[in-house]
């Protein structure tokens, strides 16, 4: 899922300051599990705005409402009739429900609530963690299913580096990080272990092949079957 | 027309299963009271507590069971946080953290009940009129 954190409150009144009739956005799918744009945190922060504006001597006209999935064209239309009536439109879904609720309304400014941290999953209760960066080239099946791209502060192919302190990253070192992030390396090892699979790292990985990645401008995936 | 301060007890009904216990001594004090009774204090969320004081209350406060008591186990200690959440919120709105408040209560614990009654008389009293809540002739409730 896309993880996401609001902004704060007062990068986003500068954003919408200027409009009078205000309509939230929320996404009832992965930012509603990260706790910062489902129902709920729309709701929040429907009523935060509506103080600080009061606080600041004007009372404006927020509304708001919230699709499963902004990212969907189908689901937006409810959010299309109800934006007409709106100066400007606050979405809190992740940076591709923003951009899909944007196309869908050409003569209003649509504004993002959240930024968009990463694909991650949720670990614990109140913690998520980054575990892909999307590289086009999935290499899980040979690293015990964790990935060294993402987890692994080097992303490197081939480790561990030489900076590993009893199981722990040395990212740590360079920056405080809660919860301490785990040397990934160590972990593909321990799997591996556990999957009696440890001869896998007697073959290096090689080189990857980036193009499939975010280096080649905006990517595509076409499939004739699903087009209309 | 004097305006009164209006406080919204949010009260779980294991630990104030007696609303005029709480209601009254408030009223007599000068305030605007009105509780609203919860099956547990679990059930209070962010949305709730922001949301009330932007639209009717000046300060809000939640009376919830101690957390020995708490029927969800966890219910109380939940709802600590997400009350901190909710002023940070009040934080970066700049209006007082205190707005919102919190006790937590066995229902039997008459000193206890009205040591916060006086609390949240004061806190009431300090704080005054809400600059973030809606006035009533901005609109309904
Ligand atoms: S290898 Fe690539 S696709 Fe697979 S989890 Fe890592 S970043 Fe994501
Ligand atoms: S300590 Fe482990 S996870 Fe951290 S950079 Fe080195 S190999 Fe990667």
């Amino acid at each position: 899922m896309i993880v996401g954190t609001r902004k704060p409150l007062v990068e986003i009144l500068e954003m919408v300051k200027p409009y009078h009739r205000l309509l939230l956005v929320g996404c009832d799918t992965c930012v509603a599990e990260s706790a910062s744009g489902g129902r709920r945190e729309t709701s929040e922060l429907a009523a935060a705005l509506e103080m600080a504006f009061r606080v600041a001597g004007t009372d404006k006209d927020i509304r708001e409402t919230c699709v499963d999935r902004q990212c969907i064209h189908e689901f937006l239309l409810a959010v299309v009739e109800a934006a007409a009536e709106a100066d400007a439109v606050l979405s809190l879904a992740c940076g591709a429900g923003v951009q899909a609720l944007a196309a869908r309304l050409p003569k209003t400014p649509v504004f993002p609530a959240l930024n968009t941290q990463f694909i991650g999953e949720t670990a614990e209760r109140g913690l998520w963690l980054e575990n892909c960066r999307g590289c086009g080239n999935c290499l899980l099946g040979l690293t015990g299913g964790i990935c060294p791209i993402t987890r692994c502060a080097k992303g490197l192919l081939n480790g561990p580096c030489g900076g590993a302190r009893d199981g722990w990253c040395e990212i740590n070192l360079a920056r405080e990080i809660t919860p301490p992030v785990t040397c990934a390396w160590l972990e593909i090892y321990d799997r591996l272990h556990s999957l009696g699979q440890l001869n896998r790292l007697l073959e290096p990985l090689p080189p990857k092949d980036w193009s499939q990645g975010d280096a080649g401008g905006p990517r595509r995936v076409l499939r004739p079957d699903q087009r209309p | 027309m004097e305006t009164l301060i209006k406080v919204v007890l949010l009260a779980c009904e294991q630990a104030c299963p007696r609303p005029q216990l709480w209601i009254k001594p408030l009223a007599e004090a000068g305030l605007k009271v009105r509780m609203v009774q919860e099956p547990c204090s679990s059930k209070v969320e962010v949305f709730q507590l922001l949301r009330l004081l932007a639209r009717s209350a000046d300060l809000v406060w939640v009376v919830a069971c101690p957390e020995e008591l708490c029927r969800l186990c966890e219910g109380s200690i939940r709802m600590e946080r997400r009350l901190a959440h909710a002023q940070d919120y009040l934080e970066e709105i700049g209006l007082e953290r205190e707005r919102l408040g919190l006790s937590l209560l066995a229902a039997e614990d008459e000193a206890g009940r009205g040591k916060v009654i006086d609390t949240i008389r004061a806190q009431a009293q300090s704080l005054g009129i809400n600059p973030g809540c809606r006035q009533p002739s901005a609109g309904k409730e």
